[in-house]
């Protein structure tokens, strides 16, 4: 079953010469917990395509459905709670929030949709991501790739249809994106998380159950 | 850059409004300072710089023509009328050069000053007023005056002028002119006896130096140049000197008292905070967000002194933009203040100065606290470290807290608290100034109202309305002239106007009479003006009396029933004061603002024994021999200047008295002056009638019912006016008048100062929550990508907004509290009228407006934000 499917994928930024094509036609699937790897050089589209796939931009045309819903038929508040209930997001600069500590922030997408952690669940992913000893500290004593793994968590916590993680390991030495990388792999099998994951990276990308190849808008392989 | 933008626009504007501050206050007394000498130079009748006096007209044109003299002119004195309608009013005859004119603000307003020749004259509109003469050219009106009028044979003299020209009578003005031509003026003068004591025929020279500097040490110079005065600085030949105390008396030469130097050096502290709260905020939050900027330069290799004078140059730029617009307001707002506080001053005059040091004091002092101000953000770019700098996130950096407690987990008020936090310097720099608004307003508001008009006419009215003679008003009763004393008929006339609810007579002494006073009370009360060596040989030469007594004074009231009812009973029983027979009488004195006696207002208690003597006859007694002298010979004493005699009862009525009590009398029923060497005492109306033989009514004091008290007003201005001139009244209401003026300027004062200061401190906020919510777009994206809907996002910030304000709400509670009760003292101890009250009514009347103000100002920024969309604002600051 496709937890996530876009049909004919359009972004076009400009018009006339200055016209840019971002996006040009993509049709993809993504089976549910998969783990994919979209690969691509600088300026092939791929962060355009995972901003499309994660609803936080708005295609020129074509449609992105994720867990059966098509993302253009819901209003910007809705997206919104869409996307916390179904997308988890991991960014390359992690993005945690300074004045939030450890486990404030893995918690606080379920606490914006106003319900309840759950504690087993919490405690399988801390254990998991090895956040035991940290989750009081506050995100900018964390390195990087202990940053990286609240980010993890904090997307795996409202129990997503699908995570979307983009260059994860981009701002991470060789070592650390080593480790990320294995997190991601584990997770995705232990709790059959589908994840969606762009990268420049071939070698990162060697990591992923399938990879996707992207050339100036266009998927060009199929993994 | 649009960050960078709007911050420039409020450095700007908080700069502007700072000058505002400088320059308002600078204004305000720079204009109270010039006024006070321009109604100086009023009373003092001319602005000239100084004067000789006695000299003749030879004498005059020979000194003209010293260089040091910019200009001068002469004045010949003639006379003085005296009799009514003039015995209220100063004015007097003269011839005046025509150039003198305009420097004794008797330059005409129409017409000109009489032509030599003629028997023209000009004056000014009270004479014209007083004489029932139009002010019209060619009027022809009859004046009698008085030619040596101060020696022992004045002689009176009626001429007929026409008027050649007139000028609005100045009321700040304490001497009216009528200035007749030379001729006319040298034809009186030759109708004096020419004594050496008549100052008719007296020339003066006025003269204008090039600058009130050295204005004694210029004369003297004259004077020797010409061979008159002496190396020490004497005059000879008769000519005095006088310097126009106009120009000595001027405020800032040290008449500035103690309190109002505090209070300006406070103010302008206070300005220079209040700048410095916002222009620092400001420049701290651009030199943080700018700092991977500083930090790129210091890596290119500038030094941290350039970066410090970059931070100037740019904090100059900001200046030279808002120190003019600032100068500009200020101004304005200064001069629609002046005449505000002018009024309550009692100044007849407001002018307004444009002096040129007020703009540059002004601009010097706003750019003292804008350097002051970029002074430390300006230390923090010179010490960034390159490599610091490019992981420099605002407040991030602390890293003094790692770790937060509890894993409740965050909800968005919590969230919205702990962002506050971020920047501590910031949040506290911005609460502070709005709570200072707060405070300020709070405090305005509590003081104002505060004042208690009641506590304020309690000490010195006590009835609705007082009568009495023109010269009891200007402190001048018991002269012994009895026409001082308010006829029956006058009291019948008010009595038959209607309304009146009661009213009483305070009876005034004629003649001196004596009273035996303690030395030790007679010397505490000469020491006042007398010097110790001055006050041994006065009290050497005093009489004495029994038990060592000195003979001094007494200044006896003679009080009826009604106002016995009016005046404070401060200890004992004033009933035996109805009753003649048990000849008590009642100590007088005063109280402090705690309501606690000055015990040396008097030397008599409650029980003590007074012996006055009403003195029938007086001589003249040798102070060396005690031997009685003739008339004649004292005044060949007085002529030489010898001080070896001194008036003696010769023939008197002596009567021991009881103190019964010791009362305050409220300051509108007393005699309004208060002689040395005496001791203040009041007895009943009958009484006094009887033992002193007199029954001078010094004052009328009644009250009328609540409807009438116009009508009594109205009455009694008409009736003083033009049916009884010689009298005069006082009101109640014009106190209430008083009163309310002066809570109306400190209301404007402190409200307009509130209001700019709360201006400084709404930008201050409105830069803190822009600047805060620009240097988090990241933060914001993410949070919306993780899903934090639109209404959370914006609950959040406002949140954020609301805490700063209810924060400087809360914060201003407090101090206004404790500010309260340590001012409050101070307040009352320098307004005896004011009573304090806590109110929190001002920060309850701020409240919505800055609930408004915290929800609105996050709202309109973020609005501005959200215009982009989540992709761009998450790469905007990846950049």
């Amino acid at each position: 079953m496709a937890i996530l499917e876009t049909c004919d994928l359009r972004k076009i930024y400009g018009s006339g010469d200055t016209e840019v094509r971002a996006l040009d036609g993509v049709d993809l699937s993504v089976e549910q917990g998969e783990f994919a790897a979209v690969v691509g050089t600088s300026g092939s589209g791929k962060s355009t395509l995972l901003h499309m796939l994660g609803g936080l931009d708005r295609p020129t045309s074509g449609t992105v459905t994720v867990d059966g819903r098509e993302l253009s038929t819901l209003k910007d508040e809705a997206l919104t709670i869409f996307r916390r209930r179904k997308i988890g997001f991991v960014f390359q600069n992690y993005n945690l929030v300074p004045v939030l500590n450890v486990y404030e922030n893995i918690v606080l997408p379920i606490q914006l949709d106003g319900g309840q952690p759950d504690q087993a669940y919490m405690d399988q992913i801390v254990e998991t991501l090895g956040l035991g000893s940290k989750l009081q500290n506050l995100p900018n004593n964390l390195s990087g790739g202990q940053q990286q793994r609240v980010a993890i968590a904090r997307a795996l916590a409202a129990k997503p249809a699908i995570i979307l993680a983009d260059e994860p390991t981009g701002n991470l030495d060789s070592k650390t994106s080593q480790d990320v990388m294995s997190l991601l792999k584990v997770t995705s099998q232990r709790f059959s998380q589908t994840i969606v994951m762009i990268t420049h990276s071939e070698e990162i990308a060697q990591m992923a159950d399938r990879i996707i190849r992207i050339e100036d808008g266009r998927i060009v392989t199929w993994g | 850059m649009r960050a960078a933008r709007a911050r420039n626009i409020i450095a700007v504007l908080a700069i502007a409004l700072t000058t505002v501050l400088f320059t308002s206050l600078f204004t305000i007394a720079a204009s109270i300072n010039h006024s006070y000498q321009q109604e100086n130079f009023r009373r003092a009748g001319g602005d000239a710089h100084g004067t000789l006096k006695n000299v003749s007209w030879e004498q005059i044109e020979e000194l003209r023509d010293d260089p040091l003299i910019v200009e001068s002119w002469a004045r010949m004195f003639v006379g003085m009328p005296s009799d009514p309608p003039f015995n209220k009013s100063h004015v007097e005859v003269s011839y005046l050069e025509p150039q003198g004119a305009p420097h004794h603000f008797c330059a005409p307003v129409e017409g000109a000053l009489p032509q030599e020749g003629t028997s023209q004259a000009a004056t000014d509109t009270r004479v014209l007023a007083l004489l029932g003469v139009e002010p019209e050219i060619g009027a022809e009106f009859t004046i009698s005056f008085y030619i040596d009028m101060n020696t022992v044979a004045p002689q009176l003299v009626t001429r007929t002028y026409t008027l050649s020209g007139w000028w609005e009578y100045d009321s700040a003005m304490l001497a009216s002119h009528l200035l007749v031509p030379r001729s006319e003026a040298e034809e009186l003068a030759s109708l004096s006896s020419g004594g050496a004591d008549t100052l008719t025929g007296q020339r003066t020279m006025h003269m204008m130096f090039r600058s009130a500097l050295n204005i004694e040490e210029n004369i003297q110079a004259v004077l020797r140049n010409h061979g008159y005065g002496g190396a020490d600085g004497g005059s000879v030949q008769d000519i005095s000197v006088g310097v126009n105390w106009g120009y000595t008396g001027s405020r800032f030469d040290g008449g500035l008292s103690l309190e109002e130097m505090s209070a300006i050096a406070a103010l302008l502290a206070l300005i220079v905070f209040t700048g410095y709260l916002i222009i620092y905020n400001v420049f701290q939050i651009s030199v943080t967000n700018d700092i991977r900027f500083y930090g790129l330069l210091k890596t290119i290799g500038t030094t941290g002194r350039q970066l410090k004078r970059i931070i100037r140059r740019q904090a100059l730029l900001l200046s030279l933009a808002g120190i003019p617009l600032g100068l500009l307001l200020g101004f304005v707002i200064g001069n629609k203040l002046t005449p505000v506080i002018m009024a309550q001053l009692s100044y007849t005059h407001a002018f307004v100065s444009f002096d040129p040091l007020i703009f540059i004091g002004a601009a010097a002092f706003s750019l003292l606290t804008v350097f002051l101000s970029c002074a430390r953000p300006g230390r923090m770019a010179a010490r960034v470290s390159p490599v610091e700098a490019l992981r420099y996130t605002e407040g991030g950096n602390a890293g003094k807290r790692s770790v937060k407690k509890g894993t409740g987990g965050a909800s968005l008020p919590r969230m919205a608290w702990a962002n506050l936090g971020r920047s501590r310097g910031k949040t506290a720099v911005t609460v502070t100034s709005l709570t200072l608004a707060v405070v300020l307003a709070c405090l305005t508001y509590t003081f104002a109202t505060g004042f208690d008009m009641d506590k304020y006419l309690e000490g010195s009215v006590a009835t609705d309305f007082v009568l009495g003679h023109a010269d009891y008003f200007q402190s001048g009763f018991g002269n012994g002239d009895p026409s001082q004393a308010v006829p029956e008929e006058i009291i019948a006339q008010a009595a038959a106007q209607g309304g009146i609810t009661g009213g009483g007579r305070v009876y005034g002494q004629e003649r001196s009479i004596q009273a035996l006073l303690p030395e030790e009370y007679f010397r505490q009360d000469y020491s006042k003006l007398y010097s110790e060596e001055m006050l041994d040989s006065l009290v050497a030469s005093q009489e004495r009396a029994d038990g060592g007594t000195v003979v001094g004074l007494a200044q006896l009231y003679g009080l009826e029933d009604f106002i016995l009812g009016e005046i404070n009973v401060l200890e004992g029983d004033i009933t035996p004061l109805s009753d003649p027979s048990q000849n008590a009488i009642a100590a007088v004195y005063s109280t402090d603002e705690h309501g606690a006696i000055r015990e040396s207002d008097n030397c008599f208690n409650v029980g003590d024994t007074v012996t006055l003597r009403y003195v029938e006859e007086w001589v003249n007694v040798d102070t060396d021999t005690g031997e009685e002298i003739s008339p004649e010979e004292a005044d060949a004493r007085w002529a030489r200047g010898e001080t070896n005699y001194a008036p003696r009862a010769k023939v008197y009525e002596e009567k021991e008295y009881t103190v019964c009590a010791r009362i305050k009398i409220p300051s509108a029923l007393t005699y309004r002056y208060s002689t040395l060497g005496a001791s203040q005492l009041a007895m009943g109306a009958e009484l006094f009638r009887q033992d002193t033989g007199t029954s001078s009514v010094m004052i009328y004091a009644f009250n009328t019912a609540e409807g009438s008290n116009a009508a009594m007003e109205d009455f009694l201005a008409q009736y003083t006016e033009s049916v009884q001139p010689e009298y005069d009244y006082e009101s109640k209401a014009t106190y209430a008048a008083e009163f309310h003026g002066f809570q109306t300027m400190f209301l404007i004062l402190g409200n307009t100062l509130s209001f700019i200061i709360g201006l400084v401190g709404v930008l201050n906020f409105i830069n803190a929550i822009l600047t805060g919510i620009l240097a988090r777009k990241r933060e914001l994206a993410t949070l919306q990508s993780i899903g934090m809907t639109g209404t959370q996002l914006k609950t959040m910030l406002v949140c954020e907004g609301l805490y700063y304000t209810l924060l400087a709400l809360g914060l201003a509670l407090v101090l206004t509290l404790a500010g309260g009760a340590l001012v409050g003292d101070t307040v009352t101890g320098i307004f005896w009228f004011f009573t304090y009250r806590f109110t929190a009514a001002p920060i309850l009347l701020l409240a919505p407006v800055f609930a408004l103000l915290g929800a609105a100002v996050p709202l309109a920024v973020y609005r501005s934000v959200a215009r982009f969309t989540i992709v761009e604002r998450l790469r905007e600051a990846e950049r």
